[in-house]
Protein backbone atom coordinates (compact mmCIF):
# COMPACT_ATOMS: atom_id res chain seq x y z
CA UNK A 1 0.00 0.00 0.00
CA UNK A 2 1.49 3.31 -1.33
CA UNK A 3 0.66 6.52 0.08
CA UNK A 4 1.23 9.53 -2.90
CA UNK A 5 1.07 13.03 -2.25
CA UNK A 6 1.26 15.41 -5.15
CA UNK A 7 0.84 18.97 -4.61
CA UNK A 8 -1.54 19.08 -1.49
CA UNK A 9 -2.50 22.29 -0.51
CA UNK A 10 -4.97 22.77 2.06
CA UNK A 11 -7.35 25.57 2.04
CA UNK A 12 -5.83 29.42 3.18
CA UNK A 13 -4.96 29.78 7.58
CA UNK A 14 -5.46 33.16 8.37
CA UNK A 15 -3.04 32.74 11.55
CA UNK A 16 -0.27 31.51 9.70
CA UNK A 17 -0.95 33.87 6.67
CA UNK A 18 -0.70 30.71 4.71
CA UNK A 19 -2.61 26.99 3.41
CA UNK A 20 -1.15 25.22 6.65
CA UNK A 21 -0.26 22.45 3.55
CA UNK A 22 1.38 24.29 0.78
CA UNK A 23 1.88 22.21 -2.09
CA UNK A 24 3.34 18.92 -0.21
CA UNK A 25 4.57 16.09 -2.89
CA UNK A 26 6.07 13.23 -1.48
CA UNK A 27 5.70 9.13 -1.52
CA UNK A 28 6.13 6.43 0.88
CA UNK A 29 5.54 2.79 -0.61
CA UNK A 30 4.50 -0.26 1.22
CA UNK A 31 6.07 -1.58 4.15
CA UNK A 32 8.28 1.79 5.13
CA UNK A 33 8.70 3.26 8.24
CA UNK A 34 8.79 7.01 7.95
CA UNK A 35 9.28 9.68 10.59
CA UNK A 36 7.56 13.40 9.64
CA UNK A 37 9.91 15.98 11.17
CA UNK A 38 9.33 19.76 11.55
CA UNK A 39 9.27 22.27 13.54
CA UNK A 40 5.73 23.74 15.22
CA UNK A 41 3.49 24.83 12.45
CA UNK A 42 5.20 22.95 9.98
CA UNK A 43 1.83 21.15 8.58
CA UNK A 44 2.91 17.27 10.34
CA UNK A 45 0.20 16.42 12.01
CA UNK A 46 -2.18 18.52 9.50
CA UNK A 47 -0.54 16.39 6.78
CA UNK A 48 -1.66 12.73 8.79
CA UNK A 49 -4.79 13.74 9.31
CA UNK A 50 -5.41 14.81 5.79
CA UNK A 51 -4.17 11.09 4.78
CA UNK A 52 -7.62 10.11 6.83
CA UNK A 53 -9.77 12.57 5.01
CA UNK A 54 -9.97 15.09 8.52
CA UNK A 55 -8.26 18.01 7.07
CA UNK A 56 -10.44 19.25 3.26
CA UNK A 57 -8.06 19.44 0.56
CA UNK A 58 -7.98 22.79 -1.84
CA UNK A 59 -5.64 21.45 -4.60
CA UNK A 60 -3.58 18.59 -5.20
CA UNK A 61 -4.53 14.71 -4.83
CA UNK A 62 -3.68 12.14 -1.73
CA UNK A 63 -3.89 8.72 -3.41
CA UNK A 64 -3.62 5.61 -1.21
CA UNK A 65 -2.63 2.32 -2.79
CA UNK A 66 -3.02 4.51 -6.42
CA UNK A 67 -6.74 5.49 -5.14
CA UNK A 68 -7.08 9.06 -4.74
CA UNK A 69 -9.25 9.82 -1.76
CA UNK A 70 -12.70 11.25 -1.81
CA UNK A 71 -15.51 11.64 0.09
CA UNK A 72 -17.35 9.08 -1.44
CA UNK A 73 -14.58 6.18 -0.92
CA UNK A 74 -13.27 7.92 2.55
CA UNK A 75 -14.97 4.50 4.51
CA UNK A 76 -13.52 2.44 2.36
CA UNK A 77 -9.13 3.73 2.62
CA UNK A 78 -9.92 4.31 6.11
CA UNK A 79 -10.66 0.55 7.17
CA UNK A 80 -6.71 0.25 5.56
CA UNK A 81 -5.35 2.83 7.36
CA UNK A 82 -5.06 3.51 11.27
CA UNK A 83 -4.52 6.29 12.86
CA UNK A 84 -3.34 7.14 16.57
CA UNK A 85 -3.69 10.68 17.86
CA UNK A 86 -1.68 12.70 19.74
CA UNK A 87 -2.40 11.97 23.16
CA UNK A 88 -4.25 8.73 21.76
CA UNK A 89 -7.71 10.20 21.36
CA UNK A 90 -9.01 7.93 24.02
CA UNK A 91 -12.42 8.20 25.69
CA UNK A 92 -11.16 8.14 29.22
CA UNK A 93 -15.08 7.40 30.75
CA UNK A 94 -14.60 3.67 29.37
CA UNK A 95 -12.36 0.73 29.54
CA UNK A 96 -9.35 -0.11 27.95
CA UNK A 97 -11.20 -2.62 26.69
CA UNK A 98 -14.23 -0.75 25.37
CA UNK A 99 -11.36 1.59 24.32
CA UNK A 100 -10.14 -1.20 21.84
CA UNK A 101 -13.54 -2.58 20.63
CA UNK A 102 -14.10 1.12 19.59
CA UNK A 103 -12.06 0.34 16.70
CA UNK A 104 -14.32 -2.17 15.31
CA UNK A 105 -17.19 0.17 15.10
CA UNK A 106 -17.11 0.40 11.39
CA UNK A 107 -16.94 -3.32 10.34
CA UNK A 108 -20.51 -3.96 12.45
CA UNK A 109 -23.86 -2.61 12.36
CA UNK A 110 -25.05 0.33 14.40
CA UNK A 111 -27.66 -2.02 15.49
CA UNK A 112 -25.26 -5.06 16.20
CA UNK A 113 -23.22 -2.87 18.42
CA UNK A 114 -26.51 -1.44 20.08
CA UNK A 115 -26.29 -4.21 22.86
CA UNK A 116 -22.16 -4.12 22.75
CA UNK A 117 -19.77 -6.43 21.09
CA UNK A 118 -19.39 -10.16 20.10
CA UNK A 119 -17.60 -12.35 22.72
CA UNK A 120 -15.11 -13.37 19.72
CA UNK A 121 -14.43 -9.49 19.31
CA UNK A 122 -13.87 -9.17 23.13
CA UNK A 123 -11.53 -12.29 23.45
CA UNK A 124 -9.97 -10.69 19.98
CA UNK A 125 -9.53 -7.08 21.99
CA UNK A 126 -8.07 -8.65 24.85
CA UNK A 127 -5.22 -10.46 23.03
CA UNK A 128 -4.21 -7.69 21.60
CA UNK A 129 -4.04 -6.05 25.35
CA UNK A 130 -2.30 -9.04 25.69
CA UNK A 131 0.31 -8.98 23.23
CA UNK A 132 0.74 -5.10 24.56
CA UNK A 133 1.40 -5.75 28.14
CA UNK A 134 -2.02 -4.10 28.98
CA UNK A 135 -3.75 -7.84 29.98
CA UNK A 136 -4.27 -6.77 33.28
CA UNK A 137 -5.25 -3.03 33.16
CA UNK A 138 -8.25 -4.43 30.36
CA UNK A 139 -10.95 -3.63 32.37
CA UNK A 140 -9.43 -0.10 34.11
CA UNK A 141 -11.25 3.43 32.79
CA UNK A 142 -8.69 4.50 30.19
CA UNK A 143 -8.15 7.93 32.42
CA UNK A 144 -6.88 6.14 35.56
CA UNK A 145 -3.99 4.82 32.99
CA UNK A 146 -0.54 6.27 32.69
CA UNK A 147 0.41 8.39 29.24
CA UNK A 148 2.66 5.07 28.30
CA UNK A 149 -0.26 2.79 28.72
CA UNK A 150 -2.82 5.19 27.03
CA UNK A 151 -0.90 5.61 23.89
CA UNK A 152 -0.62 1.43 23.92
CA UNK A 153 -4.15 1.46 24.31
CA UNK A 154 -4.72 3.18 21.44
CA UNK A 155 -2.21 1.62 19.54
CA UNK A 156 -4.45 -1.89 20.26
CA UNK A 157 -7.46 0.23 18.86
CA UNK A 158 -5.67 1.07 15.63
CA UNK A 159 -4.36 -3.02 15.33
CA UNK A 160 -7.63 -4.32 15.79
CA UNK A 161 -8.93 -2.79 12.37
CA UNK A 162 -6.19 -4.77 11.19
CA UNK A 163 -4.78 -1.46 9.29
CA UNK A 164 -1.80 -1.84 6.36
CA UNK A 165 -0.70 1.67 7.00
CA UNK A 166 -0.59 3.16 10.59
CA UNK A 167 -0.25 6.76 11.41
CA UNK A 168 1.12 8.17 14.52
CA UNK A 169 0.93 11.64 15.80
CA UNK A 170 3.41 12.67 18.06
CA UNK A 171 3.12 9.03 19.81
CA UNK A 172 5.62 9.39 22.50
CA UNK A 173 4.73 13.40 23.16
CA UNK A 174 4.61 13.71 26.91
CA UNK A 175 6.03 10.20 27.70
CA UNK A 176 9.23 9.31 30.17
CA UNK A 177 11.69 7.57 28.17
CA UNK A 178 11.04 3.89 29.47
CA UNK A 179 7.88 4.67 27.97
CA UNK A 180 8.88 5.98 24.78
CA UNK A 181 11.36 3.74 23.90
CA UNK A 182 8.53 1.01 25.02
CA UNK A 183 6.20 2.41 22.25
CA UNK A 184 8.40 3.34 19.73
CA UNK A 185 9.76 -0.29 19.89
CA UNK A 186 6.02 -1.98 19.35
CA UNK A 187 6.02 0.22 16.18
CA UNK A 188 8.98 -1.05 15.29
CA UNK A 189 8.03 -4.69 15.83
CA UNK A 190 4.97 -4.10 14.05
CA UNK A 191 6.52 -2.48 10.96
CA UNK A 192 9.07 -5.71 11.28
CA UNK A 193 6.60 -8.84 11.57
CA UNK A 194 3.83 -7.82 9.69
CA UNK A 195 5.20 -5.57 7.39
CA UNK A 196 3.05 -2.39 7.86
CA UNK A 197 3.65 0.96 6.49
CA UNK A 198 4.09 3.08 9.59
CA UNK A 199 4.54 6.80 9.56
CA UNK A 200 5.46 8.57 12.84
CA UNK A 201 5.72 12.53 13.71
CA UNK A 202 8.48 13.01 15.74
CA UNK A 203 9.66 15.73 17.75
CA UNK A 204 13.13 14.13 18.69
CA UNK A 205 15.91 13.47 15.30
CA UNK A 206 17.62 10.91 17.71
CA UNK A 207 14.73 8.78 18.14
CA UNK A 208 13.86 9.20 14.69
CA UNK A 209 17.48 8.21 13.26
CA UNK A 210 17.24 4.92 15.66
CA UNK A 211 13.79 4.07 14.06
CA UNK A 212 13.07 5.23 10.65
CA UNK A 213 14.22 4.38 7.56
CA UNK A 214 13.41 7.31 6.03
CA UNK A 215 12.51 11.00 6.85
CA UNK A 216 10.10 13.71 5.13
CA UNK A 217 11.15 17.09 6.40
CA UNK A 218 8.56 19.74 6.51
CA UNK A 219 8.56 23.65 6.82
CA UNK A 220 6.35 25.99 6.76
CA UNK A 221 4.00 23.37 4.78
CA UNK A 222 5.89 21.87 2.33
CA UNK A 223 8.30 19.06 1.86
CA UNK A 224 12.29 20.79 2.52
CA UNK A 225 14.17 17.18 2.83
CA UNK A 226 13.16 13.94 1.78
CA UNK A 227 15.75 11.09 2.49
CA UNK A 228 17.83 9.24 4.97
CA UNK A 229 17.83 9.68 8.81
CA UNK A 230 21.77 9.74 9.48
CA UNK A 231 22.42 13.67 8.85
CA UNK A 232 19.18 15.17 10.24
CA UNK A 233 20.46 17.58 12.48
CA UNK A 234 22.29 19.41 9.57
CA UNK A 235 19.32 19.71 7.72
CA UNK A 236 17.08 21.15 10.43
CA UNK A 237 20.35 23.80 10.63
CA UNK A 238 19.22 24.58 7.40
CA UNK A 239 15.94 25.57 7.99
CA UNK A 240 15.37 29.62 7.45
CA UNK A 241 16.10 31.03 11.26
CA UNK A 242 12.32 32.56 11.27
CA UNK A 243 10.93 29.06 11.03
CA UNK A 244 13.56 28.18 14.44
CA UNK A 245 12.32 31.16 16.15
CA UNK A 246 8.98 29.21 16.38
CA UNK A 247 10.18 26.33 18.29
CA UNK B 1 -4.55 50.36 14.00
CA UNK B 2 -1.51 49.75 14.75
CA UNK B 3 -1.11 53.01 16.92
CA UNK B 4 -4.18 52.59 18.73
CA UNK B 5 -2.62 49.19 20.29
CA UNK B 6 0.68 50.80 20.88
CA UNK B 7 -1.47 53.24 23.22
CA UNK B 8 -2.95 50.87 25.13
CA UNK B 9 -0.32 49.14 25.49
CA UNK B 10 1.89 51.55 26.62
CA UNK B 11 -1.07 53.44 29.12
CA UNK B 12 -2.83 49.93 30.33
CA UNK B 13 -3.98 51.98 33.81
CA UNK B 14 -6.48 54.06 31.20
CA UNK B 15 -7.75 50.79 29.82
CA UNK B 16 -8.38 50.02 33.71
CA UNK B 17 -9.89 53.06 34.86
CA UNK B 18 -12.30 53.23 32.07
CA UNK B 19 -13.79 49.14 32.73
CA UNK B 20 -14.01 51.29 36.56
CA UNK B 21 -15.99 53.81 35.09
CA UNK B 22 -18.28 51.84 33.20
CA UNK B 23 -18.87 49.10 36.23
CA UNK B 24 -19.83 51.97 38.24
CA UNK B 25 -21.99 53.73 35.59
CA UNK B 26 -23.74 50.05 35.75
CA UNK B 27 -24.44 50.03 38.75
CA UNK B 28 -25.24 54.00 39.75
CA UNK B 29 -27.95 53.19 36.44
CA UNK B 30 -29.56 50.23 38.18
CA UNK B 31 -29.93 51.87 41.18
CA UNK B 32 -31.61 54.83 40.09
CA UNK B 33 -33.83 53.43 37.82
CA UNK B 34 -35.14 51.12 40.67
CA UNK B 35 -35.82 54.38 42.95
CA UNK B 36 -34.06 52.57 45.98
CA UNK B 37 -34.58 54.54 49.11
CA UNK B 38 -32.42 53.63 51.58
CA UNK B 39 -33.50 55.65 54.10
CA UNK B 40 -37.28 54.04 53.84
CA UNK B 41 -35.55 51.01 54.62
CA UNK B 42 -34.22 51.72 57.50
CA UNK B 43 -37.60 52.95 59.00
CA UNK B 44 -39.49 50.02 58.21
CA UNK B 45 -37.03 47.57 60.12
CA UNK B 46 -39.43 47.51 63.40
CA UNK B 47 -42.16 46.30 60.94
CA UNK B 48 -39.31 43.27 59.63
CA UNK B 49 -38.86 42.13 62.78
CA UNK B 50 -43.20 42.31 63.83
CA UNK B 51 -43.79 39.81 60.88
CA UNK B 52 -41.09 37.74 61.75
CA UNK B 53 -41.71 37.77 65.28
CA UNK B 54 -45.25 36.78 64.17
CA UNK B 55 -43.88 33.58 62.54
CA UNK B 56 -42.35 32.23 65.96
CA UNK B 57 -42.93 29.71 67.14
CA UNK B 58 -43.52 26.91 64.63
CA UNK B 59 -47.06 25.54 65.42
CA UNK B 60 -46.34 21.65 64.83
CA UNK B 61 -49.91 20.52 64.53
CA UNK B 62 -50.10 21.09 60.83
CA UNK B 63 -46.55 18.73 60.64
CA UNK B 64 -48.76 16.31 58.95
CA UNK B 65 -50.54 18.04 56.33
CA UNK B 66 -46.44 19.97 55.40
CA UNK B 67 -45.00 16.24 55.36
CA UNK B 68 -47.47 15.05 53.11
CA UNK B 69 -47.18 17.71 50.73
CA UNK B 70 -43.44 18.29 50.80
CA UNK B 71 -43.94 14.39 49.75
CA UNK B 72 -46.07 15.54 46.88
CA UNK B 73 -43.69 18.61 45.76
CA UNK B 74 -40.45 16.20 45.57
CA UNK B 75 -42.92 13.78 43.32
CA UNK B 76 -43.76 16.74 41.05
CA UNK B 77 -39.90 17.92 41.12
CA UNK B 78 -38.83 14.04 40.50
CA UNK B 79 -41.30 14.03 37.47
CA UNK B 80 -40.96 17.06 36.26
CA UNK B 81 -36.82 16.95 36.24
CA UNK B 82 -37.58 13.51 34.23
CA UNK B 83 -40.14 14.89 31.63
CA UNK B 84 -37.32 18.16 31.19
CA UNK B 85 -34.31 16.11 30.95
CA UNK B 86 -35.58 13.55 28.18
CA UNK B 87 -37.18 16.60 26.25
CA UNK B 88 -33.78 18.55 26.77
CA UNK B 89 -31.51 15.72 25.27
CA UNK B 90 -32.34 15.76 21.75
CA UNK B 91 -32.57 19.69 22.02
CA UNK B 92 -29.24 20.32 23.28
CA UNK B 93 -27.74 17.72 20.72
CA UNK B 94 -29.48 20.35 18.08
CA UNK B 95 -28.06 22.83 19.98
CA UNK B 96 -24.33 21.97 19.73
CA UNK B 97 -21.57 23.48 17.65
CA UNK B 98 -20.00 19.77 17.48
CA UNK B 99 -22.62 17.71 16.41
CA UNK B 100 -25.56 20.40 14.17
CA UNK B 101 -25.38 22.78 10.80
CA UNK B 102 -25.34 26.23 11.82
CA UNK B 103 -28.86 26.59 11.03
CA UNK B 104 -30.32 23.76 13.18
CA UNK B 105 -27.97 24.54 15.99
CA UNK B 106 -30.08 28.66 15.50
CA UNK B 107 -33.66 27.09 16.03
CA UNK B 108 -32.63 25.00 19.02
CA UNK B 109 -31.16 27.21 20.30
CA UNK B 110 -34.21 29.82 19.80
CA UNK B 111 -36.45 27.29 21.31
CA UNK B 112 -33.88 27.46 24.35
CA UNK B 113 -33.59 30.68 24.94
CA UNK B 114 -37.87 31.37 24.45
CA UNK B 115 -38.93 28.40 27.08
CA UNK B 116 -36.23 30.15 29.41
CA UNK B 117 -37.78 33.00 28.79
CA UNK B 118 -41.53 32.07 30.15
CA UNK B 119 -41.41 32.62 34.07
CA UNK B 120 -42.51 29.48 35.87
CA UNK B 121 -45.23 31.11 37.36
CA UNK B 122 -46.96 31.58 34.12
CA UNK B 123 -45.85 27.76 32.78
CA UNK B 124 -48.15 26.90 36.08
CA UNK B 125 -51.03 29.17 35.07
CA UNK B 126 -51.22 28.28 31.87
CA UNK B 127 -51.13 24.29 32.91
CA UNK B 128 -53.55 24.77 35.63
CA UNK B 129 -55.83 26.59 33.09
CA UNK B 130 -55.40 23.03 30.99
CA UNK B 131 -55.55 20.35 33.53
CA UNK B 132 -57.36 22.15 36.66
CA UNK B 133 -55.69 22.84 40.13
CA UNK B 134 -53.12 20.83 41.61
CA UNK B 135 -50.14 19.00 41.04
CA UNK B 136 -50.19 17.63 37.51
CA UNK B 137 -50.17 21.28 36.38
CA UNK B 138 -47.19 21.91 38.55
CA UNK B 139 -46.02 18.95 37.16
CA UNK B 140 -45.98 19.59 33.41
CA UNK B 141 -45.01 23.10 33.92
CA UNK B 142 -41.66 21.92 36.13
CA UNK B 143 -40.53 19.61 32.99
CA UNK B 144 -41.52 22.76 30.32
CA UNK B 145 -39.20 24.85 32.55
CA UNK B 146 -36.73 22.17 33.32
CA UNK B 147 -36.05 22.39 29.09
CA UNK B 148 -34.72 25.92 29.43
CA UNK B 149 -31.89 25.49 31.66
CA UNK B 150 -31.19 21.58 31.62
CA UNK B 151 -31.10 21.85 27.64
CA UNK B 152 -28.63 24.65 27.97
CA UNK B 153 -26.41 22.60 30.44
CA UNK B 154 -26.22 19.71 28.43
CA UNK B 155 -25.47 21.58 25.48
CA UNK B 156 -22.26 22.76 27.29
CA UNK B 157 -21.65 19.03 28.24
CA UNK B 158 -21.90 18.14 24.25
CA UNK B 159 -19.84 20.91 23.39
CA UNK B 160 -16.95 19.94 25.79
CA UNK B 161 -16.37 16.61 24.82
CA UNK B 162 -12.95 15.81 23.43
CA UNK B 163 -12.59 16.35 19.72
CA UNK B 164 -9.71 14.01 19.49
CA UNK B 165 -12.15 10.97 20.80
CA UNK B 166 -14.62 12.09 18.35
CA UNK B 167 -12.50 11.92 15.40
CA UNK B 168 -10.50 8.48 16.41
CA UNK B 169 -14.06 6.91 16.34
CA UNK B 170 -15.10 8.71 12.68
CA UNK B 171 -11.69 7.41 11.24
CA UNK B 172 -12.29 3.90 12.68
CA UNK B 173 -15.56 4.07 10.16
CA UNK B 174 -18.69 4.76 13.59
CA UNK B 175 -21.42 5.58 12.44
CA UNK B 176 -23.01 8.99 13.87
CA UNK B 177 -25.35 6.83 16.07
CA UNK B 178 -22.65 4.82 17.08
CA UNK B 179 -20.37 7.75 17.85
CA UNK B 180 -23.35 9.43 20.07
CA UNK B 181 -23.58 5.82 21.99
CA UNK B 182 -19.49 5.08 22.28
CA UNK B 183 -18.13 8.70 21.93
CA UNK B 184 -20.71 11.29 23.31
CA UNK B 185 -22.29 9.49 25.80
CA UNK B 186 -20.11 8.40 27.97
CA UNK B 187 -18.24 11.79 28.09
CA UNK B 188 -21.40 13.67 28.80
CA UNK B 189 -23.13 11.17 30.90
CA UNK B 190 -21.13 12.08 34.71
CA UNK B 191 -21.65 15.95 33.86
CA UNK B 192 -25.58 15.37 32.52
CA UNK B 193 -26.51 13.49 35.48
CA UNK B 194 -24.38 16.05 37.89
CA UNK B 195 -26.66 18.77 36.63
CA UNK B 196 -30.13 16.35 36.50
CA UNK B 197 -29.17 16.42 39.96
CA UNK B 198 -28.48 19.90 40.37
CA UNK B 199 -32.04 20.66 38.49
CA UNK B 200 -34.07 18.28 40.92
CA UNK B 201 -32.62 20.13 43.60
CA UNK B 202 -33.73 23.51 42.12
CA UNK B 203 -36.99 22.25 41.35
CA UNK B 204 -37.95 21.38 44.73
CA UNK B 205 -38.13 25.33 45.60
CA UNK B 206 -39.29 25.96 42.22
CA UNK B 207 -42.18 23.93 43.25
CA UNK B 208 -42.85 25.36 45.93
CA UNK B 209 -42.99 28.64 44.82
CA UNK B 210 -45.33 27.03 41.57
CA UNK B 211 -48.10 26.42 44.30
CA UNK B 212 -49.01 30.36 44.68
CA UNK B 213 -51.14 29.59 41.40
CA UNK B 214 -52.40 26.93 42.76
CA UNK B 215 -50.41 24.14 41.04
CA UNK B 216 -50.25 21.52 43.43
CA UNK B 217 -47.24 21.03 46.16
CA UNK B 218 -46.61 22.76 50.22
CA UNK B 219 -46.35 26.78 48.46
CA UNK B 220 -50.47 26.07 47.86
CA UNK B 221 -50.60 25.38 51.62
CA UNK B 222 -47.78 28.03 52.33
CA UNK B 223 -49.73 30.86 51.00
CA UNK B 224 -53.07 29.72 52.10
CA UNK B 225 -51.51 29.86 55.54
CA UNK B 226 -49.74 33.50 55.39
CA UNK B 227 -53.04 35.09 53.43
CA UNK B 228 -54.94 33.65 56.43
CA UNK B 229 -52.88 34.98 58.73
CA UNK B 230 -51.62 31.90 60.09
CA UNK B 231 -47.78 32.77 60.05
CA UNK B 232 -47.01 29.90 62.74
CA UNK B 233 -48.57 26.96 60.44
CA UNK B 234 -46.53 28.85 57.46
CA UNK B 235 -43.22 28.48 59.53
CA UNK B 236 -43.79 24.46 59.88
CA UNK B 237 -44.28 24.62 56.38
CA UNK B 238 -40.94 26.33 55.55
CA UNK B 239 -39.05 24.81 58.41
CA UNK B 240 -40.01 21.23 57.04
CA UNK B 241 -39.13 21.95 53.17
CA UNK B 242 -35.41 23.90 54.64
CA UNK B 243 -34.83 20.27 56.45
CA UNK B 244 -35.59 17.98 53.17
CA UNK B 245 -33.90 20.81 50.62
CA UNK B 246 -30.69 20.78 53.32
CA UNK B 247 -30.99 17.13 53.26
CA UNK B 248 -31.38 16.93 49.24
CA UNK B 249 -28.73 19.14 48.39
CA UNK B 250 -25.78 17.35 51.12
CA UNK B 251 -26.81 14.11 49.31
CA UNK B 252 -27.08 15.51 45.69
CA UNK B 253 -23.67 17.65 46.45
CA UNK B 254 -22.14 14.00 47.36
CA UNK B 255 -23.56 12.36 44.19
CA UNK B 256 -22.65 15.00 42.15
CA UNK B 257 -18.58 14.43 43.50
CA UNK B 258 -18.74 10.65 42.83
CA UNK B 259 -19.95 11.83 39.23
CA UNK B 260 -17.27 14.65 38.73
CA UNK B 261 -14.48 12.00 39.67
CA UNK B 262 -15.87 9.52 36.98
Amino acid sequence: MTIECHQVQTPYAPSLNRPILNGIDCEIRQGEFVALLGLNGAGKSTLLRSLVGLVPIQRGEIRINNVAITPRNLPQIRRDVGLIFQGGGLIRQLSALENVLCGRLGELSTWKTLWGFSKHDRRHALDLLHQLGLKDRAYQKTGQLSGGQQQRVAIARALIQSPQILLADEPIAGLDVMAAKQVMDILAELHRDRAMTIVVVLHDLSIAANYAQRAIVLDAGRVVYNGECTNLESEFAQLPARSKSGL
Amino acid sequence: MKNIAEFWRRYPWINRLLILGSVILVYGWALRGLKVDLELLKNSWPYVVDFISRLWPPDLKVLDIAVEKLIETIQMSVLGTTIGAIISLPIAMLSSRNLSPVWLQWLANLLQNAVRSVPSIVLGLLFVAATGLGAPAGTLALGIYTIGYLGKFYQQAIEAVDPRSIESLQVSGASPLQIAQYGILPQVLPLGLGYTLWMFEYNIRAASVLGVVGAGGIGFELVNYIRGFEYTKATTMMLVLLVVVTAIDALSSKLRQKLEAM
